[in-house]
């Protein structure tokens, strides 16, 4: 039927349809199983203040957890033992490479466990914090 | 790459997402739909203005979509040059007049990976700017309205969404490559129709 194509057309074309049934399988099936997780998920409340602290993510400052979690910068800055000067803008990730680079993960670990004390002494309404363990904390250098 | 971005909107804002998306628009690996959706996650949280995020997400990216369409336009010379006596260029080029319209309105949001070879082709391919431009600035107010409202409607568990978005886009484009290669097998099965009927009546 498609004898008068050119064999490099008909290779090119065959090799297309191949690719776009192992994409749409794939990706078909990695997208599946990202939709079941949306099971069950309501939008989060305005102003409902977060308790989840495994949402917390190397990438982001303390600035930005504190506004998240509703926790005051100089307690997790207190807990780091690190100065609020020069450190608003800085990643969690970076300020565990400048002040802690022999503890890996101290700093997520440090600020998971101090957002779940400060919401145990400060519960906020309707919310009830997971446990973490606290990390054995040391002086910065 | 797309983590560092991440601290910089946070700490800098939309002016900072508009630089994003104008270089995401222009084929930089920025993740720039990791930008939207989390964008939409940060103004719920209210460390971001969602309008002023909209407004000059919006402008950026549609900047750098024209920067792109106009290396296309520019590069005609050398396309003309190198394809110019093709058959099979002048049918694609003549093909995409045809569709231009939806496949550039739809690769704004839905089938994000081609955007860019879409902007260099209908440059190359002299398609009118001021179509290109109604297209170009409705497609990317879909995508910012739609990743970055799905984004604000799941607040902090944003990366849900981008799991999704980001395998759904493959799976699109999947379909569309294997549409692609089915279309051209049914062309080719009616010219060798026509030419064996044309071939009986002689």
């Amino acid at each position: 039927m498609l004898s008068k194509v050119n064999p490099k057309q008909r290779a090119l074309v065959i090799g297309l349809i191949i690719l776009g049934i192992l994409f749409t399988i794939f990706f078909g099936m990695r997208a599946f199983h990202a939709f079941k997780k949306f099971g069950g998920h309501r939008p989060p409340q305005q102003g409902k203040v977060e308790t989840d602290v495994e949402l917390i993510r190397d990438w982001m400052t303390i600035s930005f957890i504190s506004k998240m979690y509703r926790v005051p910068e100089r307690e997790i800055f207190d807990a780091l033992n690190v100065s609020p000067l020069g450190s608003h803008d800085k990643s969690l990730k970076v300020l565990n490479n400048d002040y802690y680079p022999d503890k890996d993960g101290f700093v997520m670990d440090t600020v998971k466990a101090t957002i779940l004390a400060f919401q145990a002494s400060h519960p906020p309404p309707d919310s009830a914090p997971t446990a973490v363990s606290t990390p054995t904390a040391s002086a910065a250098p | 790459m797309s983590d560092f971005f991440l601290t910089q909107v946070i700490n800098y804002g939309a002016p900072l997402i508009g630089l994003i998306l104008f270089l995401g628009a222009l084929g930089f690996p920025v993740g720039a739909s990791v930008v939207v959706i989390a964008a939409g996650a940060f103004s719920q949280q209210g460390i971001l203005n969602w309008a002023s995020a909209t407004l000059i997400g919006l402008v950026g990216a549609v900047i750098g979509d024209m920067l792109s369409y106009g290396i296309g336009y520019y590069a005609r010379g050398w396309t003309q040059k190198r394809f110019g006596n093709s058959p099979v260029w002048t049918n694609a080029n003549q093909s995409f007049q045809n569709n231009a319209g939806w496949a550039v309105f739809l690769t704004r949001w839905l089938v994000t990976a081609i955007a860019i070879p879409t902007n260099l082709i209908a440059g190359e391919s002299r398609y009118k700017f001021s179509h290109f431009l109604l297209y170009d600035i409705s497609g990317e107010f879909v995508w910012i309205l739609l990743y970055g409202g799905l984004g604000y409607w799941f607040g902090s568990e944003w990366e849900l969404v981008y799991d999704f978005i980001s395998n759904f886009g493959g799976l699109i484009l999947g379909l569309v490559i294997f549409g692609f290669g089915i279309k051209q097998v049914l062309s080719w099965r009616e010219r060798n129709k026509q030419t064996s009927s044309s071939e009986q009546g002689v």
